[in-house]
């Protein structure tokens, strides 16, 4: 069953998954050559490392196959790795058409950092950064297992495919759109501005754009209303990898509707689940400056003013750009130690990891 | 038969397309004939430079023909490394800080124009003759770095008028409506309103209370918080505080902060009340200026602080407003802050290091400076109906009539702006001002300059080492960030602001308001020290 579910499951998810398939089934592969071979005995084979004999058989017979990996493997260098190169900039004196190492580099140790860390308002941005994700990572991620799990329950095959069209079309609307929207909807003057006015409401006005408290709430409701719908699509393919066998098995034993969603269909995709977790805690401190940004208000900062948009503010517009790259170079550490975080703490609880 | 006839002469036809393709791309890229090549930033509606008359004129008289190629302003922004595009000479309109302008100029990729001083007839003699131009041009290593746009018409300084709506009133007293606390007759309702604040507000109580645009659409006083313009600034500075947008301002030689004023937080904590009455409107503080003035075409704004009232309004509305003299406090007493946006703008034109003629291209730039030209790069050209043909009494005449387009759409489409030198003597002898400018001169004159804070200046452009820009960036950034937060929560809070949040503002800022002060006040003793020295 399990491999049927990563079968339909999104491609990370297969490549990651597949890994741990790849440690449980190593040792079979292993005795299937070995019988294979079929001329020394075991045992023989065992006084000569026998792992290192089985992977040059292994290679000698399926080598060409690695072939398969270099385009993934060059992508993977050059636009992945390659660039990393620049996070240099982050200890040197540097404006766009300096040589990043050369004999012109002016290279100034820790100071940018200093810079970044000597920011009065250093821990608000952080903390800003973190609440932001931390809610938007609570909210976001069950939403659309929940929705794909009841989706997946319809009876009316038509119904479902209508409301996850219905779902994921916002996933469409720009950000600069969408934000729009939001102003209109909930501004100053905006439409339930002027219907608390009509109905009496406060003279000041509801003013949810220049209320730090609304931004977190805003920010992370029209965004998770937005993208809810797209990212069941992930849960959906894996849940319909599941063996409709189970289920007429399930119904058979009198299991309810809602015993199966929890007994059959979650057991299946929990695999998957825990792989985007993994995968979500990893980008937690890092949701994008843009969207901040469009709903940034003088009235908000004390809330909006995250690292993201600090370093595109300073780094980027100011032309502080050494400071700028610092500031996202502790925001990529910080995201690897959580990710190593998740990893090992699924690996403990769950027995599903990335590596 | 006929089927191949057709697929050949499609494909002729195809190979046609691409050869002339190819040929129009490449002689696009050739500018064998120009001697420079200039990127400007420039948006679509804005005519071909290379078309215009006034710099046809300028290549005829000096004989150095340029090539214009244009960044729209979107993609400029995207730009990380202007200096660095190849094939140009120069950028015009850079847009580049001060540090930024440091920082290509001691990396030696843009050209420090001090050295070709003798190729610049116009451009030396403005620095002998304007010390504080030249002392604000320098960068930390005393080099001047770019061209600037040097526009002196004495307007930047006061960029707010207050306007009421003088129908709205007459209505008012035609209903016999008028607040007990307000004596006005229909004779009295003209430019130059005097009213106390509290008489204001009465007013715009009342303009509220009555719906006077109907529909509770009424909105009694609008601005756009924190603008270049239009901003609030004169509605706290009739507290008793030389406020401007940046806080921050010359008081009798000292650089102050407004925001440590007592009166300043009384300011806000007003402010607050009005709000929180519906009197001052929300949407002053998240709207942008083109939302303000959308929504102000159809007069539902009782009140509000702009430049001029034509802009804001449609046609048929620009009657029914009128201008009030900053509000009088309870001593009648009438107070207006000056605003520290500078008429000597840096950074308009650097000269890249690679440009292999540079004295030439200078003594071309060199141009921009003198009179006519300068009006013509800021106004639009004579040819192209800008000015009138004939000069009066040796002075360009500005042609109003531009039949169906209006001025700012004339201007926007052929004036390329950037490096111009535009004073008081030009003004005087050479150009006549704009009658738009006039008239706004005419009522800043009359309506609100009278009534500047004693001993108060604007902050001029100031002379930073490099360590002062290093530390004013990192000070200025967190300060005014904390600033506009808590100033805006406070305005638009639904309790009053209490003095102790105000004062924990400023503990919490001190640092930073003591660093920026104190870098300040260095930067601007050594200006005024050079300034008088020379």
């Amino acid at each position: 069953m399990s491999n049927e579910t990563i079968a339909t499951a999104s491609e990370d998810v297969f490549d990651e998954s597949l890994d741990g398939v790849g440690e449980v089934g190593e040792d079979l592969v292993e005795q299937a050559y070995e019988a294979l071979d079929g001329g020394a005995p075991a045992e023989e084979k065992k006084e000569k490392h026998p792992k290192w004999e089985a992977w040059k058989t292994n290679f000698r017979r399926h080598g060409w196959i690695l072939v398969f990996i270099i385009p993934a493997f060059l992508y993977v260098l050059v636009f992945c790795y390659a660039p990393m190169y620049g996070i240099l900039v982050a200890f040197q004196d540097y404006m766009p058409g300096d040589s990043i190492i050369g004999g012109s580099t002016t290279w100034v140790g820790f100071q940018n950092f200093r810079t970044f860390f000597s920011n009065p308002n250093f821990w608000d941005y952080f903390l800003n950064t973190f609440l932001l994700c931390i809610f938007g990572f609570l909210v976001g991620f069950p939403l659309p297992i929940i929705v794909a799990l009841l989706l997946n329950s319809l009876r009316s095959k038509k119904v479902k495919k209508g409301l996850q069209i219905l779902y994921y079309a916002p996933h469409f609307i720009s950000l600069v759109v969408m934000v729009g929207m939001l102003k209109l909807i909930f501004g100053s003057d905006g439409l339930l501005d002027q219907l608390s006015k009509q109905m009496g409401g406060d003279a000041g006005g509801l003013k949810l754009f220049l209320t730090p408290e609304a931004f977190r709430p805003l920010f992370i409701f029209s965004g998770n209303w937005q993208d809810f719908g797209w990212s069941a699509i992930v849960y959906l393919a894996a849940l319909s990898g599941v063996d409709p066998a189970l289920h007429e098995a399930a119904k058979v034993d009198g299991a309810s509707r809602f015993r199966r969603i929890f007994s059959v269909d979650l057991p299946a995709i929990l695999p998957t689940i825990v792989m985007l977790m993994i995968l979500s805690v990893g980008n937690l401190m890092s949701c994008g400056y843009e969207k901040v940004l469009l709903m940034q208000t003088a009235g908000n900062l004390e809330t909006s003013e995250i690292l993201s948009t600090y370093v595109y503010k300073f780094g980027l517009m100011n032309g502080q750009y050494g400071v700028g790259t610092a500031a996202g170079l502790f925001n990529s550490v910080i995201n690897v130690v959580l990710l190593v975080i998740a990893n090992f703490t699924s690996k403990k609880l769950t027995n599903n990891s990335m590596w | 038969m006929k089927k191949i006839v057709i697929g050949v002469s499609a494909a002729v036809l195809w190979l046609v397309c691409v050869v002339l393709f190819v040929l129009f791309a490449m002689g696009g890229g050739t500018n064998a004939e120009h001697q420079f090549t200039v990127l400007t930033v420039k948006e679509d509606a804005v005519k071909d430079y290379n078309s215009m008359p006034v710099f046809r004129e300028l290549a005829q008289e000096t004989g150095i023909d340029v090539n214009w190629v244009y960044n729209t302003s979107a993609q400029y922004s995207n730009n990380t490394d202007p200096v660095g595009t190849k094939g140009i000479d120069a950028i015009y309109h850079t847009g580049f800080s001060n540090l930024k302008l440091y920082d290509y100029g001691r990396r030696g990729r843009i050209v420090a124009i001090d050295e070709y001083l003798d190729s610049m007839p116009n451009f030396s003699r403005i620095l002998t003759a304007r010390p504080d131009i030249a002392e604000a041009l320098k960068s930390p290593d005393g080099h001047i770095y770019s061209l600037p746009r040097v526009e002196e018409m004495g307007l930047k300084a006061y960029p707010n008028i207050l306007y009421i709506n003088k129908k709205w009133i007459e209505q008012l007293i035609d209903a016999n409506a008028l607040p007990a606390n307000v004596q006005l007759t229909k004779e009295q309702l003209k430019d130059g309103l005097d009213l106390y604040r509290s008489e204001y507000e009465a007013l715009l109580e009342q303009f509220k209370a009555r719906d006077l645009a109907g529909g509770g659409k009424t909105v009694p006083l609008t601005f756009v918080s924190g603008n270049w313009q239009g901003n609030e600034s004169d509605f706290i500075a009739s507290f008793g505080v030389p406020e401007n947008r940046e806080h921050k301002t010359v008081v009798n030689g000292k650089i102050t902060f407004t925001v440590e004023d007592e009166k300043w937080f009384d300011a806000v904590a007003e402010m607050q009340d009005w709000c929180s009455r519906g009197l001052i409107s929300t949407s002053s503080f998240d709207q942008d200026e083109s939302q303000f003035l959308a929504r102000g075409q159809d007069g539902r704004y009782g009140s509000f602080y702009w430049w001029e009232k034509d802009t804001v309004l449609a046609k048929e509305f620009r009657d029914d407003y009128i201008i009030v003299l900053p509000l009088k406090d309870d001593d009648g007493n009438r107070y207006v802050g000056v605003s520290n946006e500078q008429e000597v703008e840096k950074g308009e034109c650097v000269i890249l290091s690679s440009c292999e003629d540079k004295e030439g291209l200078l003594s071309y730039f060199d141009k921009f400076f003198e009179p006519d030209y300068s009006a013509q790069l800021n106004y639009g050209s004579v040819k192209s109906g800008a000015f009138l043909p004939n000069k009066v009494d040796g002075k360009l005449i500005p042609n109003d009539d531009h039949g169906e387009q209006s001025a700012d759409d004339f201007r926007m489409r052929n004036a390329p702006y950037g490096v111009v030198y535009l004073t008081e003597e030009v003004w005087q002898n050479s150009v006549q001002m704009e009658s738009r400018a006039q008239l706004r001169l005419n009522n800043l004159n009359d309506y609100v300059k009278p009534y500047t804070f004693e001993g108060v200046q604007s902050i001029p452009n100031l002379n930073y080492t490099q360590q002062e820009l290093l530390d004013l960036n990192t000070h200025e950034f967190s300060l005014s960030n904390n600033i506009a937060s808590w100033y805006t929560q406070a305005v638009v809070g639904d309790a009053a602001p209490t003095k102790a949040s105000w004062l924990n503002l400023l503990s919490v800022n001190r640092d930073s308001l003591e660093a920026v002060k104190s870098i300040n006040q260095a930067a601007y003793d050594r200006y005024l020290l050079a300034v008088s020295a020379e």
